[in-house]
């Protein structure tokens, strides 16, 4: 096992370079620089070549690409983001806030997803082609097709018009008043969650019906086990690893990817400071979302195969 | 497992079955009643789209500073909104632009991340080696940021969005495409064919891509329903198609959001309209995996 982790670390650097590369040259390639777009923020438009290449020269936008680059990615290996091209201000500090709200609704979301799965999942397979069966399917697949921004819309919508009111605006950490961190964040997070939860339902449900039909469950039933015992001693066990997989490779994706949800229920997290940093060109701020959201994918990724290998025996990796 | 009255009846049905496209029609819906509402869905959009001139009540551009923010009567089905517009032309004209990009994508998607698959892994070796980690790469970026990117490369407008919902599709359908294709190439009747003396080109066009091609339709059509949502979202955040455009996601942005209270049917339609498309897109396309794909039939 020991090798094999090891292997798997390694091989995330050649990926984790690539992802630079790729966001560094997309960025490049976008048109206007941050330069020119603070001062288009600034209201003046005509601004002489030279005061530009000033502020470029300060940001180091002077320096041949590869020199901006490998300056960049050596500060990464030692975990130091740099500063924000846009604020000046270091960019651990910019996103530390950020980080908490996305992972925290990241946590949540995934929670509701998980919870929501699993039974429905089992019922609807244990229920195969009945009406639960369908109203099941019918549920995760309009899970699905619902935009989670439409869904917070239409929530936000329903709790002003009944209840008169709304979820606070301003985001206030756990740990400060757990109370009103919850009534701001549990809304969206039952928004994504129900859309998640989609997936893993369908995951669900299309495991249990394949182990259902194997031999040591036949043999449960024949010796006269009750129907619940078979389920959670037998069945669940061996159905539920594909569910928790796909469920903690979309937290990964929900830790950066909630750009629209974000924008309803006006939360100040990684995907809407994302939207900023690129309108903005702010290359350092940019540079460091996308590599602690792809850091993450492949983190979950990798802990995701080692649990497989530690929980299944029969894919014991050498 | 105990004979129970179901399969009875699948036997039966087995043993007469019905002629002629209209028969395949009836056995599809007694068969698969969720894709056949999922077929019907998708019709009943692609006929809207393709008929919006004539159906539409009214011009979708058309503002009408007389009806702004009328709720919905006779006049104006689903209300108007902040500038009049009709909701109702607005949501039918709306299917148009959610098809052309929705297809589009998935069509530019699917067709790319196919050849780049199949080319991965007919090659094998080293080039295949080099293509998985750069597929890798696109992987660790979550769908809505690769497409942001994009846009934020291109620019906006429909043709935009197109690429940049198709280039987050891209790496998935390459992966999908590229496994099914090495299956197919350690398949024992690739063998012998092989061994026939049949030519590469013989073994690829008559043995290989007819098998591949139930993944990649099955790709297709599930990325439909997601280009239309990711369009709907990109729209909806500004960097999409532009107004004053009739697009599902555009409606829901600005002034949706600050009516909600008092003109809801703005937030409301609109919303509706996207869940609706993409509900039946993805009845459809489940059930045409399932029918495609021999190996899940019995589930």
């Amino acid at each position: 096992m020991g090798p094999y982790i090891v292997k798997r670390l390694l091989a995330m650097i050649p990926t984790l370079l690539g992802v630079a590369i790729l966001i560094f040259v997309l960025l490049r390639i976008v048109p206007g620089d941050v330069v020119e777009a603070r001062f288009l923020a600034q209201g003046s438009q005509f601004v002489s070549q030279d005061l530009m290449n000033e502020e470029r020269a300060k940001l180091g936008l002077d320096k041949p690409l590869w020199q901006q680059f490998t300056t960049w990615f050596a500060g990464l290996a030692r975990f130091d983001f740099g500063v924000s091209m846009w604020t000046g201000g270091p960019i651990s500090e910019e996103i530390k806030l950020r980080f908490a709200l996305s992972l925290q609704l990241a946590i949540m979301a995934s929670t509701i997803a998980t919870l929501l799965a699993i039974p429905l999942g089992i019922l609807a397979a244990v229920k195969q082609d009945t009406w639960i069966d369908y109203a099941v399917r019918i549920f995760s697949i309009a899970g699905l097709a619902t935009p989670s921004f439409w869904l917070g819309i239409l929530m936000i919508l329903v709790m002003l018009t009944v209840f008169k009111w709304i979820p606070p605006m301003v985001f206030t950490p756990f740990w400060v008043d757990p109370w009103q961190n919850l009534a701001q964040l549990i809304w969206p997070a039952l928004a994504v969650g129900y859309r998640y939860s989609a997936v893993g339902t369908r995951m669900m449900r299309s495991a249990m019906l394949e182990v259902l039909r194997e031999d040591y469950i036949r043999t449960a039933r024949a010796k006269g086990l009750w129907l619940k015992l078979i389920l959670a001693r037998h069945a669940l066990k061996n159905a539920i690893l594909p569910v928790l997989t796909i469920i903690s490779l979309e937290f990964a994706f929900l830790l950066g990817g909630l750009v629209v949800t974000e924008q309803v229920f006006n939360l100040n997290g990684l995907g809407m400071l994302f939207v900023e940093a690129i309108a903005r060109r702010d290359y350092t701020l940019t540079q460091a979302l996308v590599m602690l959201v792809a850091t993450t994918f492949l983190l979950v990724n990798f802990f995701v195969d080692i649990a497989y290998a530690w929980l299944d025996p029969r894919i014991r990796y050498r | 497992m105990a004979v129970t009255p179901q399969t009875v009846d699948e036997l039966t049905r087995i043993e007469e079955p019905q002629t002629g496209w209209r028969g395949a029609i009836v056995e599809f819906i007694r068969q698969r009643p969720l894709g056949a509402i999922g077929a019907a869905i998708v019709i009943v959009m692609a006929v809207l789209a393709a008929t919006a001139g004539f159906i539409a009540p009214y011009d979708p551009l058309e503002t009408d500073y007389a009806a702004m923010l009328a709720a919905p009567d006779a006049k104006h089905w689903l209300g108007t909104d902040a500038f009049g517009r009709d909701v109702l032309s607005r949501v039918i004209y709306g299917s148009r632009t959610a098809l052309m990009v929705g297809l589009g994508a998935s069509l530019l998607g699917a067709s790319i991340g196919s050849l780049i698959g199949v080319a991965s892994a007919y090659f094998g070796g080293r080039t295949d080696l080099i293509i998985q980690r750069i597929m890798d790469v696109f992987f660790a970026f979550p769908v809505i940021i690769l497409a942001l990117a994009v846009v934020a490369v291109l620019g906006t407008g429909a043709g935009n969005v197109i690429l940049a919902i198709a280039a987050p599709m891209i790496p998935r359908c390459a992966r999908v495409v590229r496994s099914s294709a090495l299956a197919v190439r350690e398949m024992p009747y690739v063998d012998a064919a092989r061994a026939a003396g049949f030519s590469h080109e013989r073994i690829i066009l008559r043995h290989k891509l007819p098998n591949v091609m139930a993944p990649i339709l099955i790709m297709t059509t599930a990325f439909l329903g997601e280009a239309i949502l990711l369009e709907a979202s990109l729209s909806f955040l500004g960097l999409g198609v532009q107004e004053p455009t009739a697009a599902w996601g555009l409606m829901l942005r600005g002034a949706a959001v600050q009516f909600a209270e008092s003109a809801p049917w703005m937030a409301i339609f609109p919303g509706l309209a996207i869940t609706l498309a993409v509900f039946g897109f993805n009845l459809f396309g489940d059930s045409l995996r399932d029918a495609l794909d021999p190996r899940l039939r019995t589930q």
